[in-house]
């Protein structure tokens, strides 16, 4: 009769873990930053969403030929850009035709990619891997593969309460590790906290950053999220004309989003396609090498003049944008993985 | 005090009153059956022509209906709210089995495509899961309709014709509202309406679309909302 009882608890206890509901996580919102734009009522965020989006995103099985995961061009040591690729790598010795722009603050997002054409972050993981210059795979087989795999079929079950395995389920885990990628730790925040000081070069650079650069790199991200023409002129093989494609609207030719600064040291190559392979490539371009056109941002139709000792200063002041932190954490790095971080590396 | 009887009395009156108006849920059943002007629709390679003698024949045939209402002489009824995909490759999506509670329907009305909050929801499952393809990854939105098929008349690589319509932005809501007039509860045989959808509308419904000139159709714009236009006269409720 005992063993009866004993058997019974048991069998209620294992029912009770069956069930157990998801443990809850909450996104670290940096003091003095805006409310993130993510809809968290629909996702709510958990540990095991949060372990199973990690699992995905550097998940081969996700690429028709095994070879690729969101991690092959977003990579941890290079603030989840591509580090040192111009254009991303697909499969079949494919190249896109665009840079992988870096992750982090996603959360206070609203549409992504250079041309801003994808309008919620659960969708965004479905372009690459569908495009056939990417991981070049359709949804459904990937289901498939999942479904197969009862490591996933485990996970799924303790994030979202059973083991249904499908395309929204897959987008709400992979958003719940990605909006986790907060960047709010360089030498930057901790001087504005007022637990660090800038170096001279970094405060004269800092200066100069408000006055010319800050209105589109603008703090906390270090982007307004627009897109702007910045006069970069199109390249005759990639014919990429940005945000016009998506809004189909002349004006919005050549316009790209305004990437964010953070980490921006090691995020090179620069650009949409990746064109300025280090920072002062750019600050050539804004100097001295933009092709003004009428549609090119009303701000800069006089080009952007930076002397050598403004660029020299504000190289400094960027370097204080790098946050090892997020670079390090291993709570992003695949389980199991030691990485070791590149931090600074100049051309 | 009250007597038990009279308490009764106001009790089942009450009852009467609010609990046991007589509701009676019709079932009402939707086919749709898509066609080519006067031939049933065939995926397997049939010649259509077209009013500008454009020879075509078709491989795929999807749309989306949502919103789903129907009216009497005084009442309305939304019946469905969500998006139903009607794929002619897919004979069960061709019927519907909903029920209404109008004893007298004069017209149905839809919307071919889907409403702005699941274009900018994120991730829908059901009919509208990205996974059956009729989404666009890379610009969010859903793709309402879809006629593919080939035709000597396009120029486009293997002579295939894709048309692909959507688009919730303005100037570039390819959403459409059809409303058909079904004639009384005497319209309905056995129960349900027969909808059917004329493809060949897709090409001259309202203003002329060539093959020819317009194989091609991937993205919102001018071309969605003419070809939009046009489909949105395919639909009527058959004898």
């Amino acid at each position: 009769m005992k063993s009866f009882v004993t058997i019974g608890c048991l069998l209620m206890v294992v029912a009770w873990m069956g069930v157990r509901k998801p443990t809850p996580m909450k996104l670290p919102v940096p003091a003095g930053w805006p409310a993130p734009q993510y809809d968290f009522k629909k996702n709510p965020l958990t540990k095991e969403g949060f372990l199973l989006g990690r699992k995905l995103f550097y998940e081969t099985a996700l690429s028709k030929d095994s070879t690729i995961s969101c991690a092959s061009c977003h990579q941890q040591f290079g603030a989840f850009a591509t580090y040192e690729h111009p254009l991303s790598h697909g499969i079949d010795n494919t190249l896109t035709t665009r840079n992988a722009p870096a992750l982090q603050n996603l959360a206070w997002q609203k549409e992504f990619m250079w041309d801003g054409g994808i309008n919620h972050l659960d969708l965004q993981p479905l372009a690459p891997l569908t495009a056939v210059n990417e991981m070049g795979e359709t949804i459904a087989e990937v289901l498939h593969r999942l479904q197969r795999d009862t490591a996933y079929v485990r996970m799924f079950r303790e994030a979202f309460g059973d083991t249904a395995i499908n395309t929204q389920r897959m987008g709400r885990a992979l958003s719940q590790f990605l909006v986790m990628l907060v960047s709010a730790d360089s030498k930057y925040d901790r001087v504005m906290q007022g637990k660090d000081s800038f170096l001279l070069p970094e405060r004269l650079g800092y200066g100069i950053f408000q006055q010319k650069c800050s209105s589109c790199h603008r703090a906390p991200l270090f982007t307004d999220l627009s897109y702007r023409n910045t006069g970069i002129p199109p390249d005759n093989t990639l014919n990429d004309y940005g945000r016009m494609r998506i809004t189909g609207d002349r004006r919005d030719s050549l316009k790209f989003r305004v990437p964010s600064l953070r980490n921006v040291a090691i995020t090179h190559p620069y650009g949409h396609d990746g064109r300025f392979f280090s920072l002062l490539n750019v600050f050539e371009h804004y100097r001295k090498n933009m092709i003004v056109t009428p549609l090119t941002d009303s701000i800069l139709q006089h080009r952007l003049p930076l002397s050598n000792f403004e660029i020299g200063q504000l190289t400094a002041f960027l370097n204080t944008l790098t946050d090892t932190t997020f670079l390090k954490n291993p709570l992003f790095a695949p389980p199991g993985y030691v990485i070791t971080p590149v931090f600074i590396h100049r051309h | 005090m009250m007597s038990p009887f009279r308490c009764i009395l106001y009790f089942s009156g009450l009852v009467l009153v609010l609990g046991l108006r007589p509701v009676v849920h019709h079932p009402l059943m939707i086919r749709f059956q898509n066609c080519a002007g006067n031939r049933p629709l065939q995926l397997s390679g049939e010649l259509y022509s077209n009013s500008f003698g454009e020879i075509f024949s078709v491989q795929q045939f999807k749309y989306y209906v949502s919103a789903i209402r129907v009216s009497g002489e005084h009442e309305e009824e939304v019946l469905l709210k969500e998006a139903h995909l009607v794929d002619e490759g897919d004979s069960s999506s061709l019927v519907l089995h909903l029920s209404t509670d109008l004893a007298d329907i004069r017209t149905i009305s839809f919307v071919v495509g889907v409403d702005s909050l699941a274009n900018t929801g994120g991730v829908q499952g059901g009919d509208l899961d990205p996974m059956l393809g009729m989404f666009w990854t890379w610009n969010t939105g859903y793709v309402y309709a879809r006629l593919e098929g080939e035709s000597d008349s396009a120029h486009s690589p293997a002579h295939r014709f894709t048309w692909d319509i959507g688009g919730y932005k303005d100037p570039s809501n390819a959403l459409r509202t059809v409303t058909l007039d079904v004639g009384g509860r005497s319209g309905l045989t056995g129960g349900g309406v027969r909808i059917t959808a004329d493809i060949l509308k897709w090409f001259d419904g309202k203003s002329p679309v060539h093959l020819a000139s317009s194989p091609v159709c991937h993205e919102p714009g001018a071309l969605a909302m003419r070809i939009a236009d046009n489909y949105s006269t395919m639909f009527s409720v058959a004898p």
